[in-house]
Order: structure tokens, then sequence, then C-alpha cells
């Protein structure tokens, strides 16, 4: 697969094949992200085309041999939170009683060839997912951006536009109460 | 290293790898009509060039603050004031401008983002620092007007001098803050502010404490003021909704 970098520049230089390489590249990652965040598959779906439009009308940002991939994550955590703030959805939790959507796997965002897929213990994952759902929205960033996406400490408070530090106090408390759940005897 | 420490780590990847399968990168939607629309009609754009950009504005400071110096005069005592301090302050006010400014429009090698955090940590440095060396320390030439303290006229020339840099400075940046851009305006804001500070050294003969830490010092603290609230209205208009 090609370097982002490239596919960027070939992009803003109007060819719109690199776009959609950069589209295949980035979006599974990104669509996690903001799955994850979102918590509702139909709400992702639209944060990540609002996503790409905005990456689309800023590209002109763009600096020809940098990375654009943190960038189109900030662009990607600021329109979580601003759908949040106008729907008041980052404040709503599942509390300890509610019940757990059913579709769980829907909700992990396991594409439909690969729901019948046993990779782990169903029990484990679900109580993973509900663990990560329950924990903070800053909590939850940290944690799937640290941890699924892979970003370093720093990369992510980048993208999260906080420092290094408070990235690394949401990381290890969120990661501890996920630690909790995936770590319990059998 | 221990066999605890050994087994800890062993540990952590384990529950990493099954963090990783229990949450898989999902498959994500086809691209949206909306965005293929735009594609369809996708024309090359100009991107940014950093240092040329950050040379840019500050070459326009610089001219800026000539030509409103040959416009309103330079300040009648400027051959009697001590040249040590003139240069040093010169300097001061011009790194004052540089500084934040280039940590915004100049992003790390291999980035996109801008220094958001440090110029604005920049600018509010620079601030403190004129308010309080204009207030603790202003020679005078011995001949120099000593009032009003508070003409407000000052305050308003050195905003007039900030407004072309900070609105280049704007131009050049757009679209490049999602995060932070209240921040970087702010540093925007200051550095603008200190050029207007810079124009100020060479045109004010006032040299009243109050009047250089309020008036000359204050263009810094307004003028940051100002752009974080107007200016993020500018950079952010692609992250808005439509």
């Amino acid at each position: 697969m090609a370097d982002p970098r490239e596919l960027m520049d070939r992009y803003c230089s109007g060819d719109s094949a690199a776009f959609r390489e950069l589209y295949a590249a980035v979006a599974p990652k990104l669509y996690g992200y903001l799955l994850r965040m979102a918590r509702q598959r139909a709400v992702a779906d639209d944060l990540l085309q609002q996503t790409f439009l905005k990456v689309h009308r800023a590209r002109g940002a763009f600096v020809r041999g940098a990375d654009p991939v943190p960038w189109i994550y900030s662009i990607a955590h600021r329109t979580f939170l601003d759908d949040a703030r106008r729907n008041k959805r980052a404040v709503v939790g599942l509390a300890a009683s509610d019940e757990l959507p059913e579709v769980a796997a829907d909700f992990n965002g396991l594409a439909a060839a690969h729901r019948d897929e046993p990779r782990h213990d169903p029990e484990v994952a679900k109580a993973a997912i509900a663990a990560l759902a329950d924990l903070p929205a800053q909590q939850r960033e940290a944690v799937v951006l640290t941890k699924l996406d892979g970003k370093s400490v720093a990369e992510a408070a980048a993208i999260a536009g906080t420092t290094v530090g408070a990235m690394k106090v949401r990381a290890h408390r969120g990661y501890n109460a996920l630690r909790k759940v995936l770590g319990r005897p059998e | 290293m221990t066999t605890e420490t050994h087994q800890g780590h062993a540990s952590e990847r384990a529950q990493d790898a099954l963090l990783q399968q229990v949450f898989p990168p999902p498959a994500p939607p086809e691209i949206g009509a909306a965005l293929d629309a735009e594609l369809a009609a996708l024309q090359p754009v100009r991107t940014r060039r950093p240092v040329r950009d950050a040379l840019l504005i500050a070459g326009s400071g610089l001219a800026i603050v000539a030509a409103m110096l040959a416009v309103m005069r330079v300040r009648e005592d400027l051959l009697e004031l001590p040249l040590g301090w003139l240069v040093v302050m010169a300097a001061a006010w011009f790194l004052g401008f540089l500084v934040p400014a280039w940590l915004v429009v100049v992003p790390p090698r291999g980035q996109m983002m801008g220094r958001w955090r440090g110029a604005a940590l920049a600018g509010g440095v620079s601030a403190g620092l004129f308010l309080l060396v204009g207030f603790v320390h202003s020679p005078s030439s011995g001949g120099s007007p000593v009032s009003p303290p508070y003409h407000p006229g000052c305050l308003g020339v050195g905003l007039l001098a900030s407004l072309v840099p900070i609105a280049l400075a704007a131009l050049v940046v757009r679209g490049a803050f999602p995060v932070g851009a209240r921040w970087a305006a702010a540093a925007l804001g200051a550095a603008g502010g200190a050029l207007g500070g810079l124009f100020l050294h060479f045109h004010c003969a006032i040299v009243d404490p109050m009047h250089v830490g309020l008036m000359h010092g204050g263009v810094v603290v307004v003028a940051a003021i100002l752009s974080a609230l107007v200016v993020p209205r500018a950079t952010d208009a692609a992250f808005r909704e439509r």
C-alpha cells in the first residue's frame, strides 16, 4: 500500500484515484476510532464522511512531505467532539444496569464475513466492549488511539490537542480498567 | 531485568494482542455521495510552504513597520536615546513577533500541524515581559514628553500595525489546526501585537512607565485576545458544518 504522504501529495495535485487509495488506507482504522468514540454505527458512518469532506475542503493546508494521518485523525477528533456537543452524546454512558446492545459483533465493527470466526472468548470480548464503552470519552479515546490504533502517546496527544502527560494519564487509567476485564481468570 | 518484570511485559503484550483481537479494524462504509461529487470536480490545489510563508509574513511585517514609520514619523528623540537599549528592545519586540508566528506557521519536519502550544506559551511570555519591561524601564532623553500616560492612540496604532501580519498568517494556516486553533490564533495575535510594539518603540516618545507598559505592552495582550476571538472563524472555516 502506498505511503499516505505520497497519496496526499498526488491527491492535492488533482488525482482523485489517490484520494480513493488514501481513503482505503486510512478509513478502516479511523472508522474504528470513530465507532468506538460514537458507539453507534450510523453516527460513526456519518462522522467518517464528514471527516473526509473536511479533509477535502482543507487539503490546501497540506505540507508536501508531511504525514497527513495525524491531521486527519485530529479532524475526526474535532468532528466527533462537535457532534457530541451538539447532541450531548459524549455524556451519555451505559449505566451498569443497562443492557448492552444485542449486536455486540456489530458494535466492535467486525465485517459480516468475519462475524462467525471464533477468534477469542466471546464473554471476554463482550466484557471488553462493555468496559471500553463505559470509559469516560477521554480515557476511551486514549485507549483507542494508543492501544488499538498503535499511535504513540505523543501522537495521540497531538491528535486530541492535549499534553503528553495528560494523554499518558488517560491511557493508563483507561487501560487499567480494561485490564481488569481482560486479565480476569477464566 | 527481573523475572517479574519480564512476566509483566509478556502479560501486557498478551493483553494488547487480545485487545487487538477483540477490536479489529472494522470495514468502513464506501465514500459518500457528497464526497464523490466533490471528487468528480477535483482540481489541483496550492499546498502550504511553511518556511516561505513565515518569511513572507516576517518580511511583510517589517515592511508595514517601515511604511508606517515613514508616514507617521519616528520619535523626535530617537538619536538621543541609549543605543544599546534601543537595539536590544527593538530585537526583543522583533523576536516577540517572529518566534510565536514561526511556531504557528512552520510545523516540525514531517508534520502538518504547527506548534500551537509552544507558540501560545511564547506569546504569553512575551506579553508578560513587554508589560513588565515597560513598567520598570523606559529611558528618557531628558526632553521626552512624559504625558499623557493613558493616551490610547498608541494602542490603536499598534493594533493597526498588527493587522496585516495576523491576516496573512491566518490566511496561510487556514485548515491546519483542527485542534488548538484558538491558541494558535492567540499566539498569532501576540506576534502581531509585538510588531505593533516594535513600531511604537520607534514612534512614540512618551516615556511614562504606565503608558509604555499599558499602551505599548498592552498591544500584545489586546491583539492576542482579539485574534483568539476572531481568527479561528477564518482558519476553521473548512471544519464547520455547511
